[in-house]
């Protein structure tokens, strides 16, 4: 597992000091994808490049495996490895294969392990036709998953993932994160952060959130929106609709406290929508058909990650630009 | 795409774990040595692909060192009818043995400015996000710089190296000692460029705004070390500046052993102070490595160009 406890990073130029990270208590288990969530300059980067042994806390301790990454870095670095998405960090002129090689090679991966591992990578990220290519005649997408093949060489007991589909083509991030999910399940401990939060959701069992630095909560990602008090939309499309139905939704949301907005679609049907963070749907429907109407339609958004981040960051007065 | 074959388990995934250590781990010699070897390797396909991007690449391995040197040859060919040159520079007087003396300058100087080259190079995988990289890795830092050095040498020199065994085997203008004496030139020449590779590849990784030294280490390097000119005629604090380019001593040792058929008893102190050179090159680059990558560590700048 690899531990933080109380993680501070500040970077000290001669006019001021820039505190990144500002006491971040984490925990990275095997075999589970944990997110960290922020907005940008949230210090995400950051706590990801300390723990790939790049960058050195000021204060606070990191612990992989209970390896310390500064007194044991060579044990540590054997055990992680860091993608980021985005960035070509490969050699151009080196072929696909050449490259995972030389990486290989770096990682001290003995070749009778390395050479079958370099094919299986290839195929795995779809590069196996264009494995003998040099790398400066490939698309973006195509090196950005040779990144993500150089990424998993050492068979990594970690994986550090910044950002890692950025700029990939729906399907390959898609399938990428059917990669991550399956390291998950083989017990790789995988850390993840990622502006996309549909993919978040879809991967992490356990998400920390944090903003400027500081850690504002952590949970899993139904339990976040939920403790966010995100509100659930309801919106429901009446047919026959009097007064009656449109004075019973508002009596309804006055004393849920909730906000209704009524209007009339084209076909002359009444179509109420009430936000609110519990459950409405069955009392708002019964009032409905209470006071006469018939429902024509209901349907339910649930709040999602994205909205209880946002609500997080601005109850804690930190959203940055 | 990313393909996946459900149920079946990933060759990646084929490598026994360690058990998790609550002490330092300390690996045994014989793995860090062959980690080595597979680090010496990997540099040198890096070095291979660099270099060979295309056939012109002749041009610089050979047709441009051989053109310096005549070059040279025939701006220094003229000091052969000033009077007394034979007392002050006997070399100067016999066309044969003057090339050869400007033929080991320009082979020495091959080897060393190709390191030269070789670091200003190193210094843009920072640019292109690979340096992060290279850090990343549980690859020996040292070890990292001294084969990325390697690699460059040998790419670079060989094709001039084996011109040079060729011409002087015809020209017959070497003479030496002991044949052991072929291997004392060789190590003279290899050991002091790898730890000058080592020592500049080491400051130029962590250096963002280093393009003067390649300029500096160009010309100056070329007249200072003695390439062209034997040390005895340059003035006396240019002989002091050379002093400290270990291309001056390797190619001290080099003219003695293979023009004047110096024995290795009477090149011992140069070849003393050529390997205390070399040492302290080698340690400069020790030292260099772990200052920058705990400033790099501080401040984050391994990603800043």
């Amino acid at each position: 597992m690899i531990r933080t406890v109380g993680l501070r990073k500040e970077f000290r130029t001669r006019r001021a000091t820039t505190t990144a990270v500002a006491g971040l208590t984490l925990e990275i288990p095997r075999g589970r994808v944990t997110g960290l969530l922020g907005l940008n300059g949230a210090g995400k980067t950051t706590t990801i490049k300390i723990l790939a042994t790049l960058l050195r806390p000021t204060a606070g301790t990191v612990l992989v495996d209970d390896l310390d990454p500064l007194r044991d870095a060579g044990a540590v670095r054997r055990r992680i490895n860091l993608i980021a998405g985005g960035e070509r960090m490969v050699y151009a002129r080196m072929t696909g294969r050449e490259n995972l090689w030389y990486f290989g090679r770096l990682y001290d991966v003995p070749g009778a392990v390395l050479r079958p591992r370099v094919a299986e990578l290839l195929e795995l990220v779809g590069l196996s036709a264009a494995a003998d290519t040099r790398v400066e005649r490939y698309s973006r997408g195509m090196t950005q998953r040779l990144s993500i093949a150089r990424g998993l060489i050492n068979d990594p007991a970690y994986l550090l993932l910044d950002e890692p589909t950025l700029g990939l083509d729906a399907p390959i991030a898609r399938d990428l994160r059917r990669v991550v999910a399956r390291l998950a399940a083989e017990g790789t401990g995988v850390l993840l952060t990622s502006h996309y939060l549909a993919e978040v959701e879809e991967l992490c069992q356990h998400v920390y959130v944090i903003a400027g630095g500081h850690h504002l909560t952590a949970g899993s990602p139904a339990e976040l929106t939920a403790r966010a008090g995100c509100h659930r939309s309801v919106r429901v499309t009446v047919t026959g609709a009097g007064p009656e139905v449109a004075a019973a939704v508002e009596s309804l949301a006055a004393d849920l406290g909730a906000a209704a907005v009524l209007d009339r679609a084209a076909d002359g049907s009444l179509v109420a929508s009430l936000s609110h963070p519990g459950e409405i749907a069955g009392p708002l429907a019964m009032a409905v058909v209470g006071a006469g109407g018939t429902l024509a339609g209901l349907e339910v958004a649930e709040p999602t990650l994205e909205d209880a981040i946002l609500a997080l960051n601005d109850r804690a007065g930190m959203v940055s630009a | 795409m990313i393909t996946l074959r459900p149920h079946e388990k990933l060759l990646y995934r084929a490598t026994p774990r360690r058990a998790a250590a609550g002490r330092r781990t300390r690996r045994p010699a014989g793995q860090a040595l062959r980690h080595a070897g597979r680090v010496f390797a990997a540099e040198a396909l890096k070095q291979h692909r660099r270099s060979f991007g295309s056939k012109l690449v002749v041009f610089s391995m050979l047709i441009w060192p051989v053109m310096q040197l005549a070059a040279t040859y025939y701006t220094v060919r003229p000091l052969a009818a000033t009077p007394g040159i034979a007392e002050r520079w006997p070399l100067a007087a016999d066309p044969g043995l003057l090339l050869a003396f400007l033929a080991t300058g320009t082979l020495g100087f091959t080897f060393f400015f190709s390191l030269v080259q070789s670091a200003w190079h190193f210094s843009f995988e920072r640019v292109t996000g690979t340096l992060e990289l290279l850090f990343l890795s549980p690859a020996d830092r040292l070890v990292i710089v001294v084969a990325n050095g390697f690699g460059a040498l040998v790419q670079n020199a060989w094709l001039f190296t084996c011109f040079m065994i060729a011409a002087f085997t015809v020209l017959d203008v070497v003479h030496v000692a002991h044949p052991a004496m072929y291997a004392v030139v060789f190590l003279a020449l290899l050991v002091p460029a790898i730890a000058w590779g080592a020592f500049l590849n080491s400051v130029l990784i962590f250096s963002r705004d280093s393009a003067f030294l390649y300029t500096l280490l160009d010309d100056p390097m070329w007249f200072a070390a003695g390439v062209r000119l034997p040390l005895f005629a340059l003035p006396g604090w240019i002989r002091a500046a050379g002093s400290v380019l270990p291309l001056t001593g390797s190619l001290v040792v080099v003219r003695g052993a293979l023009l004047s058929g110096q024995t290795a008893g009477e090149l011992a102190p140069e070849l003393a102070a050529l390997a205390g050179l070399s040492a302290l090159l080698f340690a400069a680059a020790v030292l260099a490595l772990r200052l920058g990558e705990a400033n790099a560590q501080r401040t984050g700048r391994l990603r800043l160009f």
